[in-house]
């Protein structure tokens, strides 16, 4: 059965008033005299024209970089945004786990959490009286259960919050980048929380940028590209295509000066690009070849020690190499201010072939502060080749693994 | 079947999802009160220290100074039954105004009703004003005063305040959405506003010039109502009736500006 249909949906933020986030009186007075942040009729097209439908037992996954639209496209199914134009058929509740823990509150137990949080998601007094066991089970907070929330670990305030989401049975149910929650132990639960959810004939719309959960849940996907719908289909076709194809920036992206770039008051990214040591930009790379990704970032708190991190996935969504800068100078150095730009460098004969794609991140530690992370910033092509100087020789048949390096070898021959 | 589109929901929807809603409404105000008073030594006897304390200053300076004059009542009991509304009055409108300035996160992630959160507000502060209300009427008969048929009016005119807190308060919340400016001036106002209403002073003290002040402010007609009931003095409907238009009044405009910002509040706030 069809449970959600959306057809022509359209919003449209308007820029002034999303970059001030609020107006003040002054800015009434002094309109006419200070040079405007953005023109008045500046606008953002954040989605254009989506429509799709998912049915009932179905998790649908929506695909797309950061800022592409997803989030704006769940708010406005979650009602949270009222689109521009278009509409949004819904058969049935819809519950939204948008961002857990949301109206947690320290000072509150454990169980007074519970019950606000249940309520504010919507679910009804005699719901979460019902469920209250089956939520303390799964958060594993037991005997915790009367302590005031500001006394809880990180992770058990994380785990009462996405177990508090995950208790409510809507009959369609919007969830947002939550799997980034928790020990690896939990995030299994979580996920078979999800695809039960699916089983029970209740429809899932699942955003996220990890590949691999969104190939393990779905079975179809959507992907959106600057606000439209590009593909929709069987998740593997759709994830491929969401790999393969870096937007019109093969292999390079730049961003936008000013703070409209990912990062925050500390680190900035401006820049990414797979290069040459001759500094070409690279949209495919041959496997015997060595190759660069460059990061170039802006550093504007100083005295930080920054550690940026650059990770490739495969087109199956396995990190094949992840990263950081130990051999420079700056390992483990607080940086000045400024602008940074750093090279790590692949060895040829290191990659398997195929579509790759570049995450770009910079964390600082104690506290652990992730400042960006960017996924799937830029993609480009390992490309195939053949001949003595390759890891595969004259060896011409399918090769599957992730990575394909060229060692060293010896043999011991005996007649 | 939901359909979302531009032009929102329906008034029908629209109460049936309020109802739907209401076990968060009881949460919310719950939150509140635990806050309030959860880590304070005194507790819920805060309730009656707030407006206690006033009225010992305006015993002390107020009445000997300017000698009100406030017939057979004493100025204690007189102040002490304008103050515990006004408490009331202007803690309500204080918290529910701040409700969606101080929310924006919820309201940029989860849907729910929105009006429900200054309601809330408003709700928690009902309980304030039923203990301090209590003890007025405890200090009453232990002063000698016997309930009247009067008494009864009672709870239909704190109804009444707690209506006319919350009209306000989703006036200034929706506001103060839109202009953080609004959360500065707001203490000034309520303070001027209290002096404007005859809560520590009787209204025959007011000359004449300024009685169209009095008229316009709706707290003016509840007070004045609710000490008449307590003391049985005649009740003066012409001032309670003025009052009640002007506050509906307000309630409409704040009706209208709530039913503008509502749809697009996340983007909004």
């Amino acid at each position: 059965m069809k449970t959600v249909s959306v057809r022509g949906l359209t919003k449209e933020f308007k820029l002034g008033r999303r970059r001030s986030q609020y107006r003040t009186v002054r800015g009434w007075f002094s309109r006419g005299t200070r040079r405007p942040a953005a023109p008045a009729d500046a606008r953002f097209m954040a989605l254009e024209d989506v429509s799709f439908d998912a049915c009932s037992g179905e998790i649908l996954g929506i695909i797309g970089r950061n800022g592409a639209g997803k989030s704006t496209l769940l708010k406005i199914l979650a009602r949270i945004l009222r689109p521009t134009s278009g509409h949004v058929e819904l058969q049935g509740r819809v519950g939204s786990l948008l961002e857990v823990g949301s109206g947690f509150h320290g000072e509150l137990t454990g169980r007074e959490n519970i019950f606000l949080n249940a309520a504010i998601l919507g679910m009804r007094h005699s719901e979460i009286v019902r469920k209250l066991d089956e939520i303390v089970e799964f958060a594993g907070i037991g005997q915790y259960l009367d302590q005031p929330a500001k006394n809880y670990s990180t992770g058990m305030y994380m785990r009462l919050a996405f177990s508090v989401a995950a208790h409510i049975e809507p009959e369609i149910l919007l969830i947002d980048e939550v799997l980034a929650v928790g020990d690896a132990e939990f995030q299994k639960k979580c996920m078979q929380r999800i695809e039960q959810v699916g089983k029970h004939g209740q429809t899932v719309l699942f955003v996220s940028h990890n590949m691999q959960a969104m190939l393990r849940l779905c079975s179809r996907a959507v992907l959106i590209e600057e606000g439209k719908l590009v593909e929709q289909g069987p998740v593997t076709d759709v994830a491929a295509t969401y790999l393969r194809v870096g937007g019109d920036n093969r292999g390079e992206r730049r961003f936008p000066e000013g703070p409209f770039a990912p990062g925050d008051s500390v680190a900035r990214l401006r820049h990414v690009r797979v290069r040459s040591r001759g500094g070409e930009t690279l949209a495919a790379v041959e496997l015997n070849q060595e190759f660069g990704i460059e990061m170039e970032l802006d550093v504007d708190t100083p005295s930080m020690v920054l550690f940026p991190v650059l990770i490739v996935n495969n087109e199956w969504a396995t990190e094949v190499l992840w990263c950081t800068d130990v051999d420079t100078e700056w390992h483990g150095r607080p940086r000045p201010t400024g602008r940074y730009r750093m090279v790590a460098w692949v060895p040829a004969n290191f990659l398997s072939s195929g579509p790759m794609s570049i995450t770009a991140a910079v964390y600082s530690l104690a506290p652990r502060v992730e400042h960006f992370r960017e996924p799937d910033v830029v993609s480009f092509q390992a490309v195939e080749t053949y001949g003595n100087e390759t890891a595969r020789g004259k060896f011409t048949g399918y090769i599957g693994s992730a990575t394909r390096p060229k060692l060293e070898w010896s043999v011991d021959y005996q007649k | 079947m939901t359909v979302i589109d531009q032009s929102g929901i329906s008034l029908a929807q629209k109460i049936a999802e309020y109802r739907r809603y209401r076990t968060l409404f009881v949460f919310l105000a719950l939150r509140d009160i635990t806050l309030r008073y959860r880590q304070t030594l005194l507790g819920v006897v805060w309730a009656v220290v707030q407006p206690i304390l006033p009225m010992l200053i305006f015993t002390v300076i107020f009445a000997r100074v300017l000698r009100p004059e406030t017939g057979p009542v004493p100025y204690s009991l007189f102040a002490l039954s304008g103050l515990v509304p006004w408490t009331f009055f202007a803690s309500a409108i204080n918290a529910s105004g701040n409700t969606f300035a101080a929310n924006h996160n919820l309201l940029n992630k989860v849907y729910f009703p929105r009006a429900i959160l200054p309601g809330a507000a408003v709700a928690a502060c009902v309980v304030d004003l039923i203990v301090g209300e209590v003890f007025l009427l405890i200090l009453l008969l232990w002063r000698g005063y016997r309930p009247t048929l009067e008494w009864l009016w009672l709870p239909v005119i704190f109804l009444l305040t707690a209506c006319l807190a919350l009209a306000v308060g989703v006036a200034l919340a929706s506001l103060m959405a839109l202009y953080r400016d609004v959360k500065h001036v707001t203490p000034f106002l309520v303070q001027l506003w209290m002096y404007a209403t005859p809560v520590v002073y009787p209204i025959q003290l007011l000359s004449p010039k300024f009685r169209w002040a009095v008229d316009l402010n709706p707290m003016a007609g509840v007070v004045e109502a609710g000490r008449s009931c307590w003391f049985g003095t005649p009740v003066n409907w012409t001032l309670l009736a003025v009052s009640a238009l002007s506050g509906i009044l307000i309630a409409g405009a704040a009706a209208l500006l709530f039913h503008h910002l509502e749809t697009d509040l996340a983007e909004r706030v």
